[in-house]
């Protein structure tokens, strides 16, 4: 099943090798590998363009869509395609009907969504190659040494990371980015819920069962605690009682009642409910 | 093609040797080993293990200092390599040092809350530390999100703490330059804790996301260009080797986390209840060393520089350092310069 943030691990080999490979290919837009000099405002396009590809494969300001590029596991936009048989009804077979309708919907506000991103995305690309330009127009248009290559590329950076700063920062920018979050979980949460069901069907716990039992475990955990906490404050008392000279001893029991008001009650109540229910078998 | 397209045509094959042979480096330095100093487990809570570092030199006698790092990253990057190591500076000064490391949680620890992690897992750390020596209070060094409970911790047990440091720790969650405030402000905790745990891989490529083309481009070509000795490779190698090595994050502990302090910023409004309880930094009376970054990308200097003005401490020491959030930790010149401020500040306290 997936998940929204299984994305692709991390293979440095592959990440260094791919910032390289987007250098040449802008120092080839810049006119570089084959010598033709252009002149800046032609280049505005093409610069838009590649950083516009760039941020829409990368999905750079949106890792938690990562799980939801296309259709999640197990979905397919066609009806399904006919089986000469039926499967008998049990096991999976047995599963009613599944909420397809509400997934389409879930897709297909995600569509949405990931259209209005790919408008942010023009808008920071067109950006980015405009300010490159009206800064570069001093520097020569194709870099005759590896210095001015990596100027070049220095400003064509600053230039793009000050576009996508100044939209990403954006308001709509940011609620466009949750909405996109909310609605890849629900679609996840949607699929799981299907998946339960199946499970179901086949006697297996389901998700929302072993949460239960998490709590129940949980719950008893906590009055084993405090049940602990209660006994040691007691067996403290007791001790005190004993080696204490006689004014301690006074004090002790005047600050018994104290003691005795921090005892957690309902930690105390299932204990002893719980003994007499386990000792009766037993005699 | 003229002089100046066959000067282009030269320098391009120059840069793509000088690549292709980094590259070819690069790969080989690929198996560099990361964490430093020797240290032993000495307790464990769930996937939560506390260890002790063993000591380099004589002890100062004083407090030992428990290092509480972020749940979203691992801590070996305070002990990267013996020359990049803020811990080992700390060891050197003769502290006595401990640090947790939170672990891998998986599937079954989806539901462990903050305040599971604060209570019973940085509790239970100081808890042990506390009674091996005697019962005195220790001093407690939160570093980014770990700040964050390591301040939740020290206004809920006061007289556990000592002396307080924060490295790189968000108290003003909603400052302008937050970006990362900004993106998940808008999120539906509920639901997506019902998704479960959330990949560490998912959480860089959020934080690779603040400034995309900086930190997935620009660094590498920097690297690929520079020329760099086998020594900055590896160097390299080791932080690239951090920076992707993150820890899943408990779906309950990492929606409480964006609620109470990306959405609500529950430090600063005074409004935090963990358990039931209140927790209010106006109970950390403690004295507290600030430190925070300048250029931080992640934590910003505005979310950090607010502590001051919350705590209920009259002794509060705020410092600022020019680097970025990492930085904090590896940087040559941080470097040199956190660890001494540390070792000066608690010297004059202890």
């Amino acid at each position: 099943m997936q998940s929204p943030g299984n994305s692709t691990p991390f293979k440095p080999e592959e990440a260094y090798a791919a910032a390289a490979e987007r250098f040449f290919e802008l120092m080839k837009t810049f006119g570089m590998g084959s010598g033709k000099a252009g002149d800046w405002s032609a280049l505005a396009g093409p610069l838009a363009s590649q950083f516009e590809r760039w941020l829409q494969m990368s999905q750079a300001a949106a890792p938690w869509l990562s799980a939801a590029r296309g259709a999640p596991a197990g979905f397919s936009f066609g009806p399904p395609a006919a089986a000469p048989f039926g499967p008998l009804p049990l096991g999976p077979a047995a599963v009613p009907g599944t909420q397809m309708p509400h997934s389409f919907e879930l897709l297909g506000r995600l569509a949405q969504l990931q259209g209005e991103l790919a408008k942010h995305w023009s808008e920071i690309a067109a950006t980015a190659a405009q300010r490159f330009i009206a800064r570069a127009g001093a520097i020569p248009t194709v870099p005759t040494t590896p210095q001015q290559a990596l100027k070049l590329y220095e400003q064509w950076v600053s230039c793009a990371e000050e576009a996508y700063a100044a939209t990403v920062h954006k308001a709509d920018f940011a609620h466009l980015q949750a909405e996109l979050t909310n609605t890849t979980a629900a679609l996840l949460a949607e699929q799981r819920q299907q998946a339960e069901t199946m499970v179901r069907a086949f006697g297996l716990p389901t998700r929302d069962e072993v949460d239960a039992l998490y709590r129940q475990l949980k719950e008893l955990r906590q009055q084993l605690a405090d049940l602990g906490g209660s006994a040691a404050v007691s067996q403290a008392d007791r001790s005190a009682q004993r080696s204490s000279p006689p004014e301690r001893a006074a004090k002790s029991a005047a600050a018994k009642p104290a003691a005795a008001t921090k005892r957690p009650a309902r930690g105390r109540a299932p204990r002893a409910s719980k003994a007499k229910r386990g000792r009766g078998p037993r005699r | 093609m003229n002089v100046s397209g066959a000067a282009a045509g030269t320098a391009f094959t120059e840069l793509a040797l000088q690549i292709g042979a980094t590259l070819t480096r690069l790969r080989a330095a690929a198996e560099v080993t990361v964490g430093c100093s020797a240290k032993e487990p000495v307790w464990k809570c769930g996937k939560t293990t506390l260890y002790r570092y063993v000591p380099l030199t004589a002890s100062r006698g004083s407090a030992p200092l428990l290092v509480c790092f972020a749940l979203v990253n691992r801590p070996y990057v305070l002990d990267l390599q013996p020359d990049r190591s803020l811990l080992r500076r700390l060891l050197e000064a003769g502290l006595d040092v401990y640090l947790i490391d939170w672990g891998d949680p998986d599937d079954a620890d989806r539901h462990t809350d903050l305040e599971q992690y604060i209570e019973q897992h940085l509790g239970g750390s100081v808890e042990h530390i506390r009674s091996q020596s005697g019962g005195a209070p220790l001093n407690l060094l939160g570093v980014c999100q770990g700040g964050v409970l390591s301040l939740c911790y020290t206004a809920r047990h006061a007289q556990a703490v000592a002396n307080l440091i924060t490295l790189t720790t968000p108290i003003d969650f909603h400052t302008p330059e937050n970006l990362l405030s900004k993106w998940v402000r808008g999120l539906d905790t509920a639901l997506l804790e019902r998704c479960g745990n959330v990949p560490g891989s998912l959480l860089n490529g959020l934080f690779l996301a603040l400034m995309p083309l900086r930190l997935t481009q620009q660094k590498y070509v920097r690297l690929l260009t520079s020329q760099p000795d086998q020594r900055a490779l590896e160097d390299f190698v080791r932080m690239e080797k951090w920076i992707f090595d993150s820890p899943p994050q408990n779906a309950a502990a990492l929606a409480q986390f964006v609620r109470w302090f990306y959405q609500e910023n529950c430090l600063v409004r005074d409004t935090l209840r963990i358990g039931g309880q209140r927790v209010s930094l106006r109970d950390i009376r403690a004295p507290v060393l600030n430190l925070y970054a300048l250029e931080d990308h992640i934590v910003p200097a505005s979310a950090s520089m607010a502590l001051g003005e919350h705590i209920g401490s009259r002794d509060y020491t705020g410092c600022a350092i020019p680097t970025g959030h990492i930085g904090m930790y590896v940087s040559r010149a941080a470097g040199a310069e956190v660890p001494a401020r540390i070792i000066s500040w608690l010297t004059q306290r202890s």
